[in-house]
């Protein structure tokens, strides 16, 4: 026999039921940030309860379970009113006696693996699709969940495009204590936060827990930000800093040597980008991101094309501000053609200098040095990078792809593209701040290594520009 | 893995950065780990010096540290060695009476003064200077000299770490320094032993000379100077202004002054003198400079331990609880079926014998049939508000064929595959004809997506009978 748990001092237990396919393991992926729930369009996706506790060093603070959907909601609720009549402090163990007679009947799986969780004293988060039309059929679901005496709640969630909200409210007051929107596709941070701030006030014993559990959500994503930020400007340092050495035999490197040599520069820059994007990823808890198809944001944008450019990099008359202003180094030398023909990979080798700009190639972009070693060997080095802009355009990049996977909701599983938007780095960094960030990119131009109060400020200037990001 | 005593050496330092290469752990197993260990003191060396010794096990190949430590012991002990030779021979060289003339006391202060003091002033700049500067003040050691010749030597142990142990520059530099101070301590002692011993075993007669116009008082006043710190102590270490007076000679003349050969037995009286100074600036100086490098020593050798890569991550995980709200059983996947021989057909007939509403009103389903142009004969609503009783009634009460009007949106339940296999199961019902519509706002259009659905599902009732419209 099922115990009906009205235990105080247990932890709040919420079980999200519903209809099939409305979006139950969506709201659980998206507040349990698990993004391997799997969601399908395909009724029954979720086969048996799954419990997500959110728990902090092993202590279960609260646990939401995941349930498959109603199948034959009618027969249950037959089956309950069948029942010798009694009075409504009674039913839950109805519907307990229900569960104990009829756990080997194959028929009622799905509804036994969906009211034991609540039988056992979870409270009920009850999720309909509200873009779609109300109708009577739910009353039954509704009925059965009103038998178990569970504090309760509904969520609309509006898959489609349509709004019947207004409809399902005036169903759903008469049934549940409160009913809530929300979208697990769309859901921000802050929804969350909302959502469980509702769920705290379900029954009276919970909130504190719940509370408690808003508090180590917050803490846990300011860590994800302050970890974000710490990768993103560690990989800009080693980045910018970073020099290809490559041995040579001979006097001079010939011009495969040093083509060579150039593309493994910029492979190796370009895998150092990946490796934070994944770090990014795992900090945020995507970890089945990389198996969407499509999903990579930065797939046909390379970090050295003019795209990249184009949208991270800062405009020419910003560069030279920047450039100008930072006194990074004598001369000025604007790259009009990175990568071949773009205008805003310029380069600027120092102050400005009567206004005269002098073009340079994509190989300039790095310095290229033939170093002399011990027994007559020579070395060729790449690096460290030359280009004024790159160090933006890796910013931008870096800001533009964590911001996109730390507001990502878990319950997606679809690609986003990039929007075609010019000069993202210089909208979310000003002038004034680029100036502050360019004393960081002189020294590891130089090879230098820059102190932590500078690494501090940088990192200061990042965590700024991505908290107004994540807004 | 490390000292008993937990304390940081270059052994544990080495053994915790191979560790690192091999091993991390994860927030959960690190946050355990400093919580199993928890108490006020855990000060972050303390707590990864433990955490090494708790994975240590990981470490499955040999440890880099051990032929490194038994290579910088060795090669330690060797020079240490050497040194104490070389100062008890230049001892003995500079001490050297054959009682033609006295010993110059300036050459012995020369090599047991003058010589440390450069070596403690050079090793200075070279513990306060970094990168380039510190690396030529090093050339000014010899120990940097001793070391290079050293590795020419073909000792095995240097082949097992040589390519594993990477040190930091600013580590290596410090363990010169460090080394430095103990053989140049191990030199000093070595010269005091020859003085003490030539003291000894022989009469020596000692003077002073020089080719620089320096008179008695000024050379007293030079003298009273170094033993300035021990005059107090020790006054018969200190030379009068008589001895130095008769101490002096001159490079003329193939014989000795008469006075110095007068008062032969006086000249001996400085070995205190030189005793006490060798003592003072190389022994107690050199002592104090070695406790000061060792202190640097491990100052550095923590810095550099806190700032292996992985460290920061590690101390971050030991002290931030660990939140998780992952699910903690698998997840049961669901089969997709693939659509194949599929019963569709996109179109309708214009009159039915029979309309059923699965959860729509008969008002609902007369709209529809209306929107659709369908003639009838009856009309019924099944599902919704309706009794399973009920329905069973409907569906043995029809014959020939059937239209089933379904919400397209609304996957199919077995609730509705109960009903529906009552109509298959109806051998006076020859075809049944499914139709998903959609919402009166769409005009009963449907998505693809939710046809789909609809079509898998009958699809997998493997019955002749029904059939799917999909127009």
């Amino acid at each position: 026999m099922i115990d009906i748990v009205n235990d105080k001092y247990s932890y709040p237990k919420f079980a999200v039921v519903g209809h099939p396919n409305k979006g139950k393991s969506s709201i659980v992926s998206s507040l349990a940030l698990d993004d391997s729930v799997q969601i399908g369009d395909t009724p029954g996706t979720t086969q048996v309860k799954r419990g997500f506790p959110l728990t902090v060093d092993s202590k279960v603070i609260y646990e939401l379970f995941d349930t498959p959907g109603f199948q034959r909601a009618r027969r249950i609720l037959s089956w309950l009113k069948e029942q010798e009549p009694v009075s409504a402090d009674k039913r839950p163990k109805v519907v307990a006696r229900f569960i104990d007679e009829h756990r080997e009947d194959k028929r009622y799986l799905d509804e036994i693996e969906l009211l034991e969780p609540i039988i056992n004293g979870a409270g009920i988060i009850y999720v309909v699709d509200a873009s779609k039309p109300y109708g009577p059929e739910y009353e039954v679901e509704m009925e059965i969940l009103r038998w178990t005496g569970q504090p309760s709640m509904a969520i609309l969630n509006l898959i489609g495009n349509e709004d019947y909200r207004d409809e399902w409210k005036m169903a759903l007051g008469q049934y549940f204590r409160l009913v809530r929107t929300f979208n697990p596709v769309k859901a921000i941070f802050s929804d969350h936060m909302g959502l469980l701030e509702s769920m705290a006030q379900l029954k009276e014993e919970w909130t504190v827990s719940i509370k408690v559990a808003i508090g180590i959500l917050n803490n846990l994503h300011q860590q994800k930000v302050e970890q974000s930020v710490h990768a993103i400007v560690s990989n800009i340092q080693s980045t910018l800093s970073y020099v290809y050495v490559q041995e040579i035999k001979a006097e001079k490197a010939t011009k495969e040597e040093q083509k060579s040599a150039k593309e493994k520069y910029r492979q190796e820059i370009m895998a150092q980008e990946k490796k934070m994007e994944k770090e990014i990823e795992f900090i945020w808890n995507h970890r089945s991101i990389g198996k969407v198809e499509n999903l990579v944001i930065f797939e046909d944008i390379g970090l050295f094309s003019k795209e990249s450019a184009s949208i991270f990099g800062l405009s020419e008359n910003e560069l030279i501000i920047t450039g100008a202003s930072a006194g990074a180094v004598g001369g000025l030398s604007i790259d009009a053609a990175f990568g071949g023909n773009t205008l805003f990979l310029a380069s600027i080798f120092g102050g400005i200098i009567g206004g005269v700009g002098a073009m340079v190639g994509f190989g300039n972009l790095y310095e290229v040095k033939i170093l002399g070693k011990n027994l007559g060997k020579r070395e060729l080095t790449v690096g460290p990078m030359k280009n004024l802009n790159f160090p933006y355009i890796l910013l931008g990049r870096s800001l533009y792809h964590a911001s996109i996977v730390a507001k990502r909701s878990h319950a997606l599983r679809e690609n986003i593209e990039l929007e075609d938007e010019e000069f993202f780095t210089e909208q979310i960094i000003d002038s004034d701040t680029r100036k502050k960030l360019e004393k960081l990119h002189v020294k590891l131009r130089k090879g230098d290594e820059p102190s932590s109060e500078m690494i501090e400020e940088y990192h200061k200037i990042v965590l700024q520009s991505f908290l107004r990001l994540l807004r | 893995m490390q000292t008993k005593t937990n304390k940081l050496s270059i052994t544990s330092y080495l053994n915790f950065a191979q560790l690192l290469e091999v091993y991390r752990g994860n927030h959960e197993e690190n946050r355990l780990f400093a919580l199993k260990y928890k108490s006020p003191d855990k000060k972050p060396i303390k707590m990864l010096l433990l955490w090494a010794k708790e994975y240590r096990f990981h470490l499955t190949q040999g440890l880099n540290s051990k032929a490194f430590v038994a290579y910088i012991g060795t090669t330690t002990q060797l020079l240490a060695f050497l040194f104490l030779l070389t100062g008890f021979l230049t001892g003995l060289g500079l001490l050297s009476y054959s009682g033609d003339a006295p010993v110059n006391i300036t050459y012995y202060l020369f090599f047991a003064m003058i010589v440390p003091l450069l070596s403690m002033l050079v090793s200075l700049f070279t513990m306060f200077s970094r990168g380039g500067v510190a690396e030529f003040f090093s050339l000014f050691l010899s120990l940097h000299w001793l070391d290079k010749l050293v590795s020419f030597l073909p000792l095995e142990s240097k082949k097992t770490f040589s390519k594993e142990v990477l040190l930091p520059d600013e580590l290596t530099k410090w363990m010169m320094i460090e080394r430095m101070q103990r053989i140049s301590l191990l030199f000093s002692i070595g010269l005091v032993m020859a003085l003490i011993f030539v003291v000894v075993v022989k009469d020596i007669a000692f003077g002073w000379s020089t080719t620089l116009d320096i008179s008695v008082n000024s050379f007293h006043s030079f003298i009273s100077t170094i033993a300035l710190f021990w005059k107090d102590i020790l006054p018969s270490a200190v030379p009068s202004l008589e001895l130095i007076e008769i101490s002096q000679y001159f490079r003329l003349g193939e014989r000795l002054d008469k006075e110095l050969v007068a008062n032969a037995n006086q000249l001996g009286a400085w070995w205190q003198f030189l005793a006490m100074a060798t003592v003072f600036y190389a022994i107690v100086l050199r002592f104090i400079f070695w406790i000061f490098s060792y202190y640097g020593y491990q100052k550095i050798l923590h810095k550099e331990l806190l700032s292996l890569d992985g460290v920061t991550t590690l101390l971050r995980e030991f002290s931030t609880p660990f939140v998780s709200t992952e699910a903690t059983q698998g997840e049961k996947h669901l089969e997709i079926v693939k659509e194949d021989n599929l019963q569709v057909q996109n179109f309708m007939r214009k009159s039915y014998p029979n309309i059923l509403g699965w959860n729509f009103s008969k008002d609902e389903i007369l709209l529809a049939n209306d929107s659709k142009e369908i003639t009838y004969s009856t009309v019924a609503s099944v599902g919704g508000s309706n009794t399973f009783l009920e329905d069973e009634n409907k569906a043995k009460s029809i014959s020939k064929t059937a239209l089933l009007y379904v919400k397209s949106w609304e996957p199919p339940t077995m609730d509705f595959v109960d009903f529906l296999e009552l109509l298959i199961e109806n051998k006076k019902v020859d075809t049944i004809h499914i139709y998903p519509l959609g919402t009166v706002g769409r005009y009963y259009e449907s998505d693809a997506k939710d046809i789909s659905i609809w079509k898998r599902k009958i699809q997998g009732l493997k019955s002749e009978k029904v059939w799917i419209i999909d127009d």
